[in-house]
């Protein structure tokens, strides 16, 4: 059965141990060294990176594709493409504009560390390098699998967020999150959440139309 | 429907359309938003007033005829004053940058008690205490309430527009007849310090300046502890008549910090520390023969702020400031009468105390009247009365009682005094009125001229007689002093009354938008927007039955996003932080628009190279657009800030100057090495394609030979020297000029031409290439790399649109519209590429100058106009034929000629409708914001230049149609 069938729990808590591992991010930077996005966007960005991969990496192996690969397969390959997408995340932040220089490194790639995070590996733990799968994501024609929700739709959100959350950087409100990549990140993650929970409510739709993705 | 000779007008039709309707739509938005004030150049001097009917009713005074012999003498004028008898010796003005009015009044005068009331105490103090000297204003500013403007208008009495026509255009400094010009003209010597505001307008006005930078705002104390270090050691020194002390700190307190910040109330606590001391030292000077027997104190704001530190606009906390006027001699007691009861409360100590109103405009008369100064020429403003009064010389009778006139009680006498200053200066305003509504280029409304007019007449017309009364009766009861009193009361009146009307009506012309016309303008370039749907609709309905097969879901993405892209970039006007940040935006839309090009090539499974190459390219953009940003200097090109950026060098590196000659020269080789590959992969119309190509390679060795002899990398020539640095450039402009000769000759002689793609293309080419050589030299060295990434920019976009066309073919429209959004987006990242940003310090003037040494309005103005908008309206407009060209020459089908000027028109349209968009937007936006703080900072400039820009595209679209058809 279920080559790309997940059930919804499984979406859900999925979805949910995502939220949570960021939430223990902010939650442990803040405890523990009293830092915020704001105050040290680098150093709680990387505690976020720290709480976040391990679960996205463990949960989004245990759903991969092909049930055939070993666990470990994928996790190995998810660790290989976190820097792969962190790259691409980071060109394409460049050529919309982030900040290039020395005071900038480290957070540009804790901060597309964290996009990858969001976007490439799930995709990689979930389809490795299967063509046909990246062909159909990428051109985004109907979902036909729940799957696919899974990964894309908190992607999408991730990078619509991050997008939108470019757009108060200019404004004169001089305020501290005005600064790359504080209000980028606060976009990315808001995005991402949103494209959690359209992503949980179309796995629960496609459960009850299943002929839908004959079509 | 074909298109022959005579259907060619029914395809430029629409373009001359467009055309009018925008120059309407501009020209009536124009007349309601842009204010315009005309600067004259007259003086007031002090042999002037012999001219005026004020002098008339004294026959025997000793006052007149001396003040001529005075001054036609040219003796310095000590005593008996020029216009007005002086009624102060020295003067000291304080002036507290954005002093709001509820800094200065007691907070018993506000519903609330703020936390920054009540901060400047000793003013209430001496208000209260000392009523018969010291008083507190309500001043009105108007608006614009920057201190340049303010300082502007506070000198000149008159009204600073956004617009003041005249000779200052570029530098700040003032041409008008200003208080400044007669203190000095008069003898008077001024000592200046504090913002250095005061030394641009005003570059060699003072004796004595200490002044100190105004442009960091984050420095709250550099200015202010300057001005405290020479204030009070100049009050004991004897070298000043005039002056002035300008503070900044509470305007940049509250820029970052707020009102209501611990900073702002710590610095308004140490200015009432200094303003104690000062006074405390004019007090013990103050007795008789002392240095400070008759001097005169004013702590003032030039404008207000809001809450959160702004100001610039017209809201009632941004214009509302204050005056504090004080004089160290006490008048008598009558003076109650004249100071005005009306706005009293109790104070904090439960005394009564009142505040009088004051404009801001009547600022320079009132203190020419106090100092005896001839009133400044185009000041519209009127003697105050209440601070007229609180000086106490005004108060004494001016001997007229030696030929036979009676002792005159205080009262009368000192509104006899203010009756003369009244009479001078209404007769002083009229004659400016006069002058200015026949010289200035838009003048005032011709009904209101009338009014005004009679009104100055019957003013007049009653002066006389009221001056002759005082003098007839000899020996008087009370009752004829009663009588006495009540006409010199209806003489004032009559004197108010005109002054006031005309102070009117000047700010219904200067500071008033006329929403009616604003209104006008922006139906029109509705108008225009439905047209230009309309026309591209019908285009498209005449090209069906060539591209059969709609594909529903492509359109409609297409559409979508290339509606997005346009009204997010449309709708970023509406802040000012999105206007400076203009270019930024452009580049982040380009950016993403490639990027979903790049995703729709990556699904379809294809090296996305162009794709790719225009992203980069981008990034390029966006480093040039941030360098230029940071740049303050007009001199060093972008391109040379973006080397230093990089690589941290400063100008001497070696390496540095290699690399600014060398790589100029190089690009131009890649374009001049692009051109020819294209005109050899042409066949057609040899002879023409031989001119262009040699007429271009020789501007572009001209132009290289230009930048050497400029660097003085060869001193020993200087015949080569002098051919390089003006010949060669008038030699590239003649031959661009050359070059569109043939060019459009032959398009127009030659009729029998096939119309063919690639005759289409040579004349593009032919057109580009023409401009591109002026453009260049006149962009300097930065021009080559960026028509150089114009070229390949436009190139990697047109490439990378051909795959979506193959893949499902667009029913409505031919061309794919984001394909010509990017094109526009480029050609606006560009602009702000080169060193352009949409404000007037942000014209490239050296550009005008590049091969004429010597100024020509229509020359150098042409010239700029060129530098200005080449490289973002006449490339990417002229070169748009190149996006049909490529398109359909690569998509497999065999297209008509026909077609492909149906096409061609269908683009200039999508163009034109993209700009005619922003532009309306702009409109939309400035006129929502006209009371903002940045409406002539920012928002007015982007509307010129946006205008301008409109009015180019349309001008440029209609020329090009005719020349392509």
């Amino acid at each position: 059965m279920d080559n790309g069938e997940i059930a919804v729990s499984k979406a859900l808590a999925l979805h949910l141990l995502c939220t949570l591992g960021l939430a223990a991010g902010f939650f442990a930077a803040g405890i523990a060294y009293n830092l915020s996005l704001v105050t040290d966007p680098a150093q709680t960005l990387s505690f976020l990176l720290v709480f976040e991969t391990p679960i996205v990496v463990a949960s989004y192996s245990f759903v991969r594709r092909d049930h055939d690969r070993p666990y470990w397969e994928a996790v190995s390959m998810a660790l290989f493409g976190l820097p792969v997408g962190a790259l691409l995340n980071a060109l394409g932040a460049i050529v919309l504009g982030a900040p290039v220089g020395p005071k900038y490194w480290i957070s540009t790639i804790y901060w597309s560390c964290l996009m990858s995070l969001f976007t490439f590996v799930p995709a990689v733990c979930v389809f490795g390098w299967s063509r046909m799968d990246w062909q159909r994501i990428i051109a985004n024609s109907k979902p036909k699998q729940a799957t696919d929700c899974l990964v894309s739709l908190p992607a999408q959100g991730a990078i619509v967020g991050a997008w939108l959350g470019a757009w108060p950087m200019p404004l004169d409100w001089e305020m501290p999150w005005q600064e790359w990549p504080i209000c980028v990140t606060y976009g990315a993650i808001a995005g991402y959440i949103v494209g959690m929970i359209l992503s949980t409510v179309f796995v629960h739709v496609m459960k009850n139309h299943p002929h839908v993705k004959d079509d | 429907m074909a298109v022959a000779g005579g259907t060619k007008w029914s395809m430029i039709r629409p373009f001359l359309v467009l055309f009018l309707l925008h120059t309407l739509a501009i020209y009536f938005f124009t007349r309601g938003f842009l204010l315009t004030r005309t600067e004259l150049d007259s003086f007031s001097h002090c042999s002037d007033l012999a001219q005026s009917p004020c002098s008339l009713p004294f026959p025997n005074s000793p006052s007149d005829a001396p003040v001529k012999s005075n001054f036609t003498a040219g003796e310095r004028p000590k005593d008996r004053g020029c216009w007005t008898t002086p009624s102060v010796d020295r003067l000291v003005i304080i002036v507290l940058d954005a002093l709001r009015f509820d800094f200065v009044a007691p907070s018993t005068f506000f519903k609330d008690k703020k936390p920054w009331m009540d901060k400047l105490r000793v003013l209430q103090k001496l208000a209260s205490e000392e009523g018969l000297s010291a008083r507190i204003f309500k001043a009105i500013a108007d608006p614009p309430t920057t201190s340049l403007q303010r300082l502007k208008g506070l000198t000149t009495g008159g009204l600073p527009t956004f617009i003041d026509v005249g000779n200052s255009f570029g530098a700040p400094a003032i041409v008008e007849d200003n208080l400044m010009h007669q203190l000095v003209k008069n003898g008077k010597r001024v000592l200046m310090m504090g913002d250095d505001t005061w030394m641009q307008l005003f570059p060699d006005h003072f004796n004595i300046s200490y002044p100190y930078p105004s442009f960091d705002v984050k420095d709250l104390d550099t200015v202010d502890n300057g001005v405290i270090e020479h204030l009070i050691p100049s009050l004991y020194k004897e070298d000043w008549d005039v002056l002035i002390a300008h503070f900044l700190g509470v305007d940049h307190a509250g820029h970052i910090f707020g009102v209501e910040s611990e900073q702002m109330i710590n610095k308004l606590e140490q200015y009432n520390r200094i303003l104690e001391e000062v006074v405390n030292v004019l007090k013990n000077q103050s007795g008789a023969g002392s240095l400070h027997e008759n001097t005169f104190l004013i702590v003032m704001g030039d404008h207000g702020q809001t809450t959160n530190g702004d100001h610039g606009g017209g809201t009632a906390e941004e214009v509302e400031t204050s005056v504090f006027a004080m004089s160290l001699k006490s008048s008598p007691t009558s003076i109650s009468s004249v100071l005005d009861s009306d706005f009293c409360h109790p104070d904090l100590y439960g005394k009564r105390l009142c505040i009088g109103i004051f404009e801001q405009l009547d600022f320079a008369v009132t203190i020419s009247a106090l100092l005896g100064l001839p009133f400044p020429f185009g000041s519209i403003g009127h003697v105050d009365a209440e601070l007229y009064a609180l000086s106490a010389r005004t108060w004494e009778s001016e001997g007229t009682n030696t030929d036979g006139c009676e002792v005159l009680s205080d009262l009368a006498a000192w509104k006899q005094n203010y009756l003369k200053a009244l009479c001078i200066n209404s007769w002083q305003v009229q004659r400016y009125i006069d002058l200015y509504s026949t010289t200035s280029v838009i003048g005032l409304p011709l009904e209101d001229l009338y009014h005004v007019a009679q009104l100055y007449s019957e003013a007049q017309s009653s002066w006389s007689d009221t001056m002759n009364i005082s003098c007839l009766h000899g020996d008087m009861g009370n009752n004829i002093l009663d009588s006495l009193d009540s006409s010199f009361q209806q003489q004032i009146d009559a004197y108010s009354n005109y002054l006031r009307s005309v102070s009117k009506l000047a700010r219904s012309a200067w500071t008033e938008f006329d929403l009616s016309f604003m209104g006008v303008g922006f139906i029109f370039m509705l108008i225009s927007l439905g047209f230009h749907l309309v026309s591209i609709r019908r285009l498209s309905m005449l090209c069906q039955p060539y591209y059969g097969g709609m594909d529903v879901f492509g359109i409609r993405f297409s559409l979508v996003s290339a509606f997005l892209l346009v009204a997010i970039r449309a709708a970023s006007f509406l802040s000012n932080s999105y206007i400076l940040a203009e270019g930024r935006v452009a580049s982040f839309l380009l950016s993403t628009a490639g990027i979903l090009r790049l995703w729709c090539s990556i699904s379809n499974w294809k090296f996305p190279t162009y794709e790719l190459l225009l992203l980069f390219l981008n990034t390029i953009i966006r480093h040039g657009i941030v360098a230029g940003m940071l740049k303050e200097t007009s001199g060093s090109t972008s391109l040379f800030t973006f080397y230093k950026f990089i690589f941290h060098t400063d100008e001497k590196d070696p390496m540095l100057i290699v690399l600014t000659y060398s790589l100029p020269i190089i690009s131009l080789s890649i374009l001049a090495i692009m051109i020819s590959r294209f005109l050899s992969a042409t066949s057609s119309r040899m002879c023409y394609r031989y001119i262009l190509f040699i007429g271009t390679i020789c501007s572009y060795v001209l132009i290289s030979l230009h930048w050497v002899s400029e660097g003085g990398l060869m001193p020993s020539f200087t015949f080569l020297q002098y051919i390089g640095k003006n010949l060669a450039p008038r030699l590239v402009y003649a031959i661009g000029f050359g070059l569109l000769v043939p060019s459009v000759l032959s398009q127009f002689l030659v009729n029998g031409m096939k119309k063919s793609t690639e005759n289409l293309s040579i004349s593009a080419l032919g057109l580009v290439s023409s401009w591109s050589s002026t453009i260049i030299i006149l962009l300097g060295k930065q021009g080559p790399f960026a028509v150089l990434i114009f070229v390949s920019g436009a190139w990697c976009i047109v490439r990378s649109s051909r795959l979506e066309s193959k893949r499902r073919d667009l029913g409505v429209l031919i061309i794919d519209p984001t394909t010509v959004i990017q094109w526009s987006l480029l050609a606006v990242c560009l602009f702000f590429y080169t060193g352009h940003w949409c404000a007037f310090d942000g014209l490239r003037y050296g550009a005008a100058f590049i091969g004429f040494d010597h100024f020509n309005i229509i020359r150098q103005g042409f010239l700029l106009a060129i530098d200005t908008f080449g490289v973002s309206h006449i490339l990417p407009i002229l070169g748009i034929p190149f996006i049909v060209i490529l398109k359909l020459q690569n998509s497999n089908k065999r297209v008509s000629v026909d077609n492909i000027f149906l096409s061609l028109t269908q683009v200039f349209l999508i163009y034109g409708l993209i700009t005619s968009t922003t532009t309306t937007l702009t409109i939309v936006c400035v006129a929502i914001q006209r009371r903002h703080l940045m409406v002539w900072g920012l928002f007015a400039p982007k509307y010129v230049f946006d205008a301008i820009g409109l009015l180019l595209t349309d001008v440029l679209i209609l020329m090009a149609s005719l020349y392509y058809y």
